[in-house]
C-alpha cells in the first residue's frame, strides 16, 4: 500500500514539472524580462505602451509583425522616422552590440510572448541567421 | 469628574498627535548657510540665469519669479536615465500644469545637438502645452556651472561614456522655493522619490501661499 502511493506520488511529481522544452520557454521568459528591464523599458516602458509620441509602443504596435526586423533593430539600433501604428517617430534607438544572441533570443521571446501572441521560444539559430542577413549594420 | 478629566486628556492627546502630521513637517534648505551682515542667515540660492527656450524665447529668473520650480538635466538623444526622467516629471507636470504658482525647467547638457528646433520637437511630442514646463539651452559652459555650483548636480561632458551617450549627468529632480532657495533633490528615476517631491511640491506650496 505505502510503495503504491509512494509510486503514484512520484508519477505526480514529474508531470507537475513539464518537458524540458516547457521549462527552457519559462527560462527565456525570465531572462528575456531581465534584459528588457535593463535594455528596453526605460523609453518603451515596462508595460510595452512606450512614451507619448516620443517612442513608440511595443504592445499593440504592427511593426512586431516582421520579426527579422525587430532583431536587427535590437542589435544594431537605427535613427530617423520609424512609423508604427500608422504613426510617424523620430527618436533614435542605440543598438546593443554587447548583447549576445542567446540574449537577443531571450528578449525576442519575452517580448513576442507579451505583446506579439506568440507561445514559443525564439531559436538562438534563427537569431543568428536573421542577424547575418540584417540590411543596415552600423 | 476624575474619569472625565482623563477622557479629555486622551483626547487631547490624539489631537497632539494628528497635528504633528504631515502638514507640521517643513522642507529643510540645502546647500552653504552663511551668516549675513545683520546676523540673519542667508541660504544657498540659484544665481540669476538666462537662457533660450524651446520657442527661441529668452527666459530668465525673472519668469520664475513668485514660483516654485523643478528642474532637471538632460538630453534629447539620451538613451538611458532621460527617458525614465521625463516620464516622472511629466506626473508633476500633470499634476502642477494648471497651478501658476508652480514650473518646470529642463536644462538640455548637450547644447550642440539640442538646439531650439530639437528641443521644441522633443517638447511637442511629449504633449507639453502652455509655460509651465520650459525646455532650455544656452552656452554649454554656463550650464554645467549652474549645474554643478548651484543646483548642485552632476553635468558634463565624457566621451568615456559611450553607453550613456557621451555624457554624465544626475537623475535629480532639485526643488526650489519663491526664493530660489534649494528645498529638496530627489531621484528622478525612481517613482517612490517622486511621490514624495509631489507632496513636497504642495507642502511648500501651503508654507509659501
Amino acid at each position: 500500500m505505502k510503495k503504491s502511493l509512494c509510486v503514484i506520488f512520484s508519477g505526480f511529481l514529474l508531470a507537475s514539472c513539464g518537458s524540458s522544452e516547457e521549462i527552457k520557454y519559462e527560462q527565456y521568459l525570465v531572462n528575456g524580462e531581465q534584459h528588457y528591464l535593463k535594455h528596453c523599458s526605460n523609453c518603451h516602458q515596462a508595460d510595452g505602451s512606450g512614451l507619448k509620441d516620443l517612442y513608440p509602443p511595443l504592445a499593440g504596435s504592427d511593426f512586431l509583425n516582421n520579426k527579422e526586423l525587430v532583431i536587427c533593430l535590437i542589435r544594431n539600433g537605427m535613427s530617423g522616422e520609424i512609423k508604427v501604428n500608422g504613426k510617424v517617430y523620430n527618436q533614435p534607438m542605440p543598438g546593443n552590440k554587447q548583447l549576445y544572441e542567446l540574449d537577443i533570443a531571450e528578449l525576442t521571446t519575452y517580448i513576442y510572448t507579451k505583446w506579439g501572441n506568440s507561445k514559443e521560444i525564439t531559436e538562438v539559430s534563427s537569431v543568428k541567421k536573421t542577424l547575418g542577413e540584417c540590411k543596415t549594420k552600423e | 469628574m476624575i474619569k472625565n478629566i482623563q477622557v479629555i486628556f486622551v483626547f487631547l492627546t490624539a489631537l497632539a498627535a494628528f497635528s504633528c502630521s504631515d502638514s507640521q513637517r517643513k522642507l529643510p534648505y540645502l546647500g552653504n548657510k552663511q551668516v549675513g551682515e545683520n546676523g540673519d542667515t542667508v541660504f544657498h540660492t540659484i544665481r540669476d540665469f538666462k537662457f533660450v527656450n524651446q520657442d527661441n524665447d529668452t527666459i530668465t529668473n525673472e519668469a520664475y519669479k513668485d514660483k516654485i520650480y523643478i528642474s532637471d538635466f538632460f538630453f534629447t538623444s539620451c538613451p538611458t536615465i532621460c527617458p525614465v526622467m521625463k516620464t516622472q516629471m511629466l506626473r508633476v507636470y500633470e499634476k502642477f500644469k494648471d497651478n501658476p504658482q508652480v514650473g518646470i525647467l529642463s536644462h538640455t547638457i548637450d547644447p550642440r545637438h539640442d538646439s531650439v528646433q530639437v528641443l521644441k520637437a522633443y517638447r511637442d511630442r511629449l504633449g507639453i502645452k502652455g509655460n509651465m514646463w520650459q525646455f532650455v539651452t544656452g552656452e554649454q559652459d554656463d550650464i554645467y556651472e549652474i549645474a554643478q555650483k548651484f543646483y548642485m548636480v552632476s553635468a558634463m561632458e565624457d566621451s568615456a561614456a559611450k553607453e550613456e551617450g557621451g555624457f554624465v549627468h544626475s537623475g535629480a529632480f532639485i526643488l526650489t522655493d519663491k526664493q530660489r532657495h534649494v528645498r529638496g533633490m530627489y531621484d528622478g528615476t525612481k517613482e517612490e522619490e517622486v511621490t514624495k517631491l509631489i507632496k513636497d511640491i504642495q507642502l511648500l506650496l501651503s508654507e509659501q501661499p
